[in-house]
């Protein structure tokens, strides 16, 4: 129905075609509350069900419509701590000024490695710096570096997909081959390599190499989505019109599978992340200079000689509830889609 | 229909091969691209020191100063005869090299696999067993927060409890130093690394097999065996899990090469001695015949397990193939 709506709304839907539409609606009505029933999983289908029922037993009844709410709260099914918490943290990040209470690149010579107390709200680093501080102001480019990499990696995968979607079955065949060989050169070692090639590496480098490697899976559903819809009417009549390979891939293909790669989109943000502080971890990837949550656990080898528990513990927990509240707000998105194709 | 069978074997044997030589050609580019001075790996630090003829003498001996597609094709041709070159770091035969480390990995990741491969069932099982009630609940909440670990983190956190406080378990290495016989040693160093790989990749596939199942338990047979009065034990393994076991196996098979990279990444963390710690080494160092030979052995796996488990996937939905086809002879019509 996605794809019905949108094509009504392209081409001027004919009287005929709006009937169709209605009738359809009403159908899927229908077939909505006889799911409802049938799965009982909703007090309100229940309450729609006794009041349908010809054969119900007469009499006082306890009055169950004016106790039913009448609308579902908005927070309802929504991931609230999740969002919360993901606030705070992309917040803290962006006004790091305000927060911090040291300077987080400050090798304070004299306070190294010192357990969290007062001063030090956190702790400080095997060379001085504050923990504290450096969360904040290093979170801002571990998100950055999440968001940019996502971006570039989308970018390349709508294309891809959207080409090789549309494409002819040859081209196809051999674009897909070519993903396929690309995702089993072992990700590590891609990685390494083009960061080799890219030079030392800096916030945009890395961003690129992570965004570079990480398209594929998009790219898959991408043009999955767009072979089902590719023989559709409105996309025969843009191509007629003469629409060039862009323009249909952003009015017509696009507006429909933007609702199933979203989850992928936000999954990808963690991942990049994830990978960021794993590469930074294993020293291939930011170096100490350069702030970032991985950075900042690259210096846990000495830490575990130490026995500083706060070096690994804390950027380490910021970084997996972001994660964690990351992937909430994805399921949160997959849900909804699902809801919508279960009830097409 | 024969025919049809070997013809079908033929093409995902060539398709195979092809593969492979592409998955070459990309790597050699990439790692010949990449700047980083591989006559280190070979010389050590004497290269400093070298003069500029020296140097060339070096670069000639290795083979380096020709053209890139000059040296493929000569190291196509020496692969072909089995021939792979010698490692530059260690100075032998990279098979030999590789010989004397694959073991290591193959019963890390292995048993890693078959943990995974055995625990994701019962646990997804046993959540749809408990579907929405607490044990359920628990068990999901649980396993989201897992699977959103870093790998290397949580092997930091595992060596700072078990090794740095409780002094229970070695942190590094595949067994401790003159101890490379007891058998009971190096299970002590498994542990840890062991328990990494399945705790990384657990909850995933138990949340497939969760969700499979519950897709599976709302299908009709299921009213129809209850109707007959099957208990819901033997609905649930008799039926249900007969059903999603074909699409299991297809999906485990898709995560050979994930739990393989993850193993990659804690082989590197706990130094063990494993092919993970050794392409790590040549892809910094620029030991370019250990690399190639690495990544194709790892390419050859991954193209390997997509095949199996694009065959099971075909086996089970013919729709598949049908699709292939049809679509094959539309081409041919236009």
């Amino acid at each position: 129905m996605r794809f019905l709506r949108h094509h009504l709304y392209d081409g001027g839907g004919e009287p005929e075609d709006d009937l169709f539409e209605r009738n359809r609606k009403e159908a899927f009505e229908n077939a909505k509350i006889e799911i409802n029933e049938k799965s009982r999983e909703s007090g309100e289908a229940l309450k729609k069900e006794e009041h349908n029922d010809a054969f119900r037993i007469v009499g006082i009844q306890p009055d169950t419509t004016a106790l039913a709410p009448l609308k579902k709260k908005w927070y309802k099914d929504k991931p609230i701590l999740s969002m919360v918490f993901l606030a705070l943290v992309i917040g803290g990040c962006l006004c790091c000024d305000l927060i911090m209470t040291k300077n987080p690149t400050y090798m304070d010579l004299m306070n190294y490695n010192r357990a969290p107390d007062r001063e030090f709200l956190f702790g400080t680093d095997t060379m001085g710096r504050d923990i504290f501080s450096m969360i904040w102001y290093g979170g801002r480019i571990s998100l950055f570096i999440g968001l940019f990499s996502t971006l570039i990696s989308t970018v390349i995968a709508v294309v891809f997909g959207g080409i090789s979607g549309i494409a002819p079955q040859w081209l196809d065949t051999l674009l897909m081959r070519l993903t396929e060989i690309l995702l089993s050169i072992p990700n590590l070692l891609l990685v390494i390599l083009l960061q080799a090639i890219l030079g030392t590496a800096n916030v945009v480098t890395i961003s690129i190499v992570i965004g570079v490697t990480s398209w594929p899976s998009i790219a898959k559903v991408v043009r999955t989505e767009v072979r089902q819809i590719r023989s559709s009417e409105y996309v025969i009549a843009s191509r007629c019109m003469g629409g060039g390979f862009f323009h249909l891939l952003w009015h017509h293909l696009a507006p429909n599978f933007v609702s199933s790669i979203m989850f992928m989109v936000v999954m990808n943000i963690r991942s990049a992340i994830v990978s960021e502080s794993t590469l930074s971890f294993m020293g291939i990837g930011l170096p100490l200079e350069i702030i970032s949550w991985g950075s900042m656990l690259s210096l846990s080898e000495k830490a575990l000689l130490t026995g500083s528990w706060w070096i690994i513990l804390i950027p380490g927990v910021f970084l997996v509830v972001t994660l964690l509240c990351m992937t909430e707000v994805g399921n949160y998105l997959r849900r909804q889609v699902n809801q919508k194709e279960r009830n097409l | 229909m024969k025919k049809n069978k070997v013809w079908y074997v033929t093409k995902k044997l060539l398709i195979f091969v092809v593969s492979l030589l592409l998955l070459s050609v990309i790597t050699f580019y990439i790692s010949r691209l990449a700047p980083g001075d591989p006559l280190v790996s070979y010389y050590g630090d004497r290269v400093e020191k070298m003069s500029t003829q020296e140097r060339n003498w070096a670069e000639e001996k290795l083979g380096l100063h020709e053209p890139i597609t000059v040296q493929y094709v000569r190291w196509l041709g020496n692969a072909l005869h089995g021939e792979f070159g010698i490692s530059y770091k260690y100075k032998t035969d990279v098979l030999e090299v590789i010989a004397g480390r694959i073991g290591n990995t193959l019963i890390l990741g292995g048993v890693g696999f078959i943990l995974i491969f055995v625990l994701a069932l019962l646990l997804g099982v046993w959540c749809a067993w408990y579907e929405d009630r607490l044990p359920d609940r628990i068990v999901c909440r649980i396993g989201t927060v897992t699977s959103c670990i870093p790998e290397f983190w949580m092997s930091l956190l595992f060596i700072l409890v078990f090794s740095v406080q409780l002094r229970l378990l070695p942190s590094s290495g595949a067994y401790s130093i003159g101890k490379s016989n007891d058998i009971l040693d190096r299970i002590r160093h498994l542990i840890l690394p062991i328990t990494i790989v399945v705790l990384g990749h657990l909850w995933y596939y138990a949340y497939m097999v969760r969700n499979k199942l519950l897709e599976e338990v709302r299908s009709d047979y299921v009213l129809l065996a209850k109707s007959k009065g099957l208990g819901k034990k033997k609905i649930l393994f008799g039926h249900c899990l007969r059903n999603i076991l074909p699409s299991y196996l297809s999906i485990m098979a898709i995560s050979v090469p994930h739990v393989l990279g993850g193993t990659y990444i804690i082989e590197t963390v706990f130094s063990y001695p494993g092919i993970g710690t050794l392409s790590y080494e040549s892809a910094r160092y620029k030991d370019y015949n250990l690399l190639m030979v690495l990544c194709i052995l790892s390419g050859a796996i991954v193209i390997l397990c997509n095949m199996i488990a694009q065959a099971i996937n075909e086996q089970i939905d013919p729709r598949i193939r049908a699709n292939e086809m049809t679509e094959e002879s539309e081409v041919v019509k236009q």
